[in-house]
């Protein structure tokens, strides 16, 4: 199936400052893409770009096949859009907001009537939406923020930071309402600077620095990348230094470090040999108290491309 | 166009919706109507004097003469009248002591003692007055030239009454003179104001629109409306259109309120509405133009009322631009007000047609399209910005 969304070498330059600069990435029908970078890192100037808010210096974006810039219109009917502020008009109601937007999409008469009901039980507004939406809490406000974008069924939902500022129980609501879209074919494009939404929703993370992609995959993908290895822990009591003789020769294990009451092994993949690790280490007398396994993860791949933490 | 139209009425409804906006939108404008009208409408001339005194013959002939005058009359103490014209709650003071209702019933010569209050009207009340006791002199001697050849005092009485009558008076055809008083003849109590506070209260409302675009900018909508398939121009049609609407509200509710509540007549009503649309084309287009110009809410109101006051006062909206000196005068024709309410004053005080107002029109749609094309710019510049 085609790709829904095609970004091909996309550069933003505000005055001496290049923005984006050369970003490239395509989406498919169902598959949820992560943008994952910090603050400033260009995310949200790539989304304008691709939301068809901002022009682009060079490059294209192609939506559903069709080119999308600022002057188009039909492209932006295949978008859903959830911009990182919320968007919403705080005088008008829950579903007279969400009436207004669908009317602006084209969405009229009964289908814009079953649509807004369908949309505020799915972001559970449905006894909240005669009120004012500024009498609504932040959790709430955001939930109505994605429904704008979810109203009529789009094609690509792009969601800029959905879940900045809001309490962890919103933020699991809206985490499960993204797996939930992705898991019935639509395509998402999902920006954040949160490694572990990012690790739960996305099925290929594109990493985003200074305005250039640095990399993109699969989170496995990602991590091999940058020559990841897991490390087992073991701590407990007795001849370690032996037992670490015999656990450098299963296969699979690259090194061991011991300490008087620990030994670290470095090896490929750490779910596939604690078994056999902890029983060569019993098998030797090792009494062990403590065993910890530690997998690379988007922060370290992060760290390693750009130099710096997600949160710096 | 149907994009369009939704954001319109959306800006519509928000206006309605702000609860601080119904006292300014609904009763503050009538309240000031009320209160010009009272003040410097026809009406106010109407003198207000108190006979006082016990009950005479004299008192109960003055009374009745002077209301027949329209004058409003009162019968506090003698002490509380002289209060009450210090006050300036009247006009004029006539005291009718016993001596003088005695005389009057004897028909002998009296004195009546008369104080004029320091009110700008005093004078032309104490005028009334004077007329009024001249007719309740003469019509004292009329009665007693009557029953001085023996007739009965109450066929005297009943056979003038029927001479005043039937024999005709001499009509008076009063020819205005000065051209302010030309200017105002025909005019009702209450219609200056009205037109006035409808131009003050038009643009005000109008440019109070300006926030909530701001409003709408800051909080990212404007940027969703534009994520949709919806194009920069629809928007910015709809924006003003959402302005327009307003003023066009404003201004009928002022309309058809003054009407009802204070007999405003508005003359021809399609000529009026026609001023009413061009003008609150032109304040729709400088609510934009504002809205787009400023980025914080605070200032826009602010400068909106400074902006709307200021015009309003130069336009004429205030005080008639009859009263304005030629420089000031001249000066006010580059507001709209002074234009719309030059075209009032046509189709209002002379029943102007629509020739007669041409030219005011033309001014005002001019005036629309350079400033709703400026807004629309402007708009449309701080939209590619940010794109």
């Amino acid at each position: 199936m085609a790709d829904v969304l095609v970004v091909d070498s996309l550069v933003r330059r505000f005055g001496d400052l290049t923005a984006v600069d050369g970003v490239s990435f395509r989406i498919a029908p169902g598959e949820t893409y992560g943008l994952l970078g910090p603050n400033g890192a260009g995310k949200t100037t790539t989304i304008s770009m691709v939301a068809g808010l901002m022009a682009a210096d060079a490059g294209t974006v192609t939506v559903a096949g069709e080119a999308m810039t600022p002057r188009t219109t039909e492209p932006k009917r295949h978008v859903g859009l959830v911009p990182q502020e919320l968007a919403i008009y705080p005088d008008l109601s829950g579903r007279e907001n969400l009436a207004l937007f669908g009317r602006l999409q084209g969405l009229r008469g009964s289908e814009l009537k079953v649509r807004v009901e369908e949309v505020l039980e799915l972001i559970g507004l449905a006894d909240r939406a005669k009120d004012r939406s500024k009498e609504y809490s932040g959790g709430m406000k955001r939930r109505l923020n994605i429904g704008i974008g979810l109203l009529h069924q789009p094609t690509l939902l792009i969601l800029d930071e959905p879940t900045v500022g809001v309490d962890p129980q919103s933020r699991h609501a809206i985490l499960e309402s993204v797996e939930a879209l992705s898991g019935e074919g639509m395509a998402v494009l999902y920006t954040t600077h949160y490694m572990e939404e990012a690790e739960r929703l996305c099925d290929r993370i594109g990493i985003i620095d200074s305005g250039r992609l640095q990399a993109e995959g699969t989170r496995d993908e990602l991590i091999r990348l940058i020559g990841g290895v897991d490390t087992i822990r073991l701590g407990g009591t007795g001849d370690l230094a032996g037992a670490a003789e015999e656990l450098r020769l299963i296969p699979g294990v690259e090194r061991v470090d011991t300490e008087r009451r620990a030994a670290t092994l470095t090896v490929k993949d750490a779910p596939a040999l604690v078994a056999q690790v902890v029983g060569t280490a019993t098998s030797y007398g090792v009494t062990l108290f403590d065993v910890e396994i530690s997998r690379p993860d988007l922060e370290s791949v992060f760290l390693h491309l750009t130099g710096k933490g997600l949160r710096d | 166009m149907t994009n369009a139209l939704s954001v319109a009425g959306v800006e519509l409804r928000l206006f309605l919706r702000d609860r601080s906006n119904l006292f300014f939108v609904f009763v503050f404008p009538l309240l000031l109507v009320l209160m010009i009208g009272l003040q410097f409408g026809e009406g106010a001339r109407a003198g207000r004097v108190a006979v006082s005194g016990s009950d005479s013959t004299l008192q109960s002939a003055l009374v009745q003469q002077l209301e027949h005058d329209d004058v409003v009359v009162s019968g506090p103490a003698w002490s509380d009248a002289l209060d009450l014209l210090a006050r300036g709650r009247l006009d004029v003071a006539v005291r009718v002591d016993g001596a003088a209702a005695t005389a009057y019933d004897d028909g002998a010569a009296l004195t009546l003692e008369v104080v004029r209050g320091p009110s700008g009207n005093a004078q032309v009340v104490e005028q009334d007055v004077r007329v009024a006791v001249d007719a309740v002199r003469a019509d004292r001697n009329r009665l007693l030239a009557v029953t001085g050849h023996g007739v009965a005092a109450d066929d005297a009485a009943a056979a003038l009454d029927v001479a005043g009558r039937d024999v005709a008076a001499p009509a008076l055809e009063v020819h205005y003179v000065d051209a302010l008083s030309k200017e105002f003849a025909g005019l009702g109590q209450f219609d200056f104001g009205a037109s006035g506070q409808l131009l003050l209260f038009v643009f005000l409302s109008c440019l109070a629109g300006s926030a909530t675009l701001i409003q709408a900018r800051r909080l990212g909508v404007v940027a969703r409306m534009l994520a949709g398939p919806m194009t920069a121009g629809e928007l910015v049609a709809g924006q003003i259109l959402g302005r327009w609407a307003i003023g066009l509200f404003q201004g009928g509710y002022l309309m058809v309120a003054t009407s009802v509540l204070f007999g405003v007549r508005w003359g021809s009503l399609p000529l009026a509405l026609l001023i009413l649309l061009l003008f609150s084309l032109v304040a729709s287009g400088a609510a934009i133009l504002l809205g787009t110009l400023l980025t914080n809410e605070g200032a826009a109101s602010g400068a909106g009322v400074g902006v709307g006051l200021v015009l309003a006062a130069l336009g004429g909206s205030m005080l008639p631009l009859e009263l304005f000196p030629d420089a000031i005068r001249r000066i006010a024709d580059v507001t709209p007000h002074a234009w719309a309410y030059t075209a009032f004053a046509e189709v209002q005080r002379r029943d102007g047609t629509l020739a007669d107002i041409v030219p005011n029109l033309a001014v005002l749609a001019g005036m629309a399209a350079v400033v709703a094309a400026l807004g629309a710019w402007a708009l449309r510049r701080s939209l590619s910005r940010a794109m």
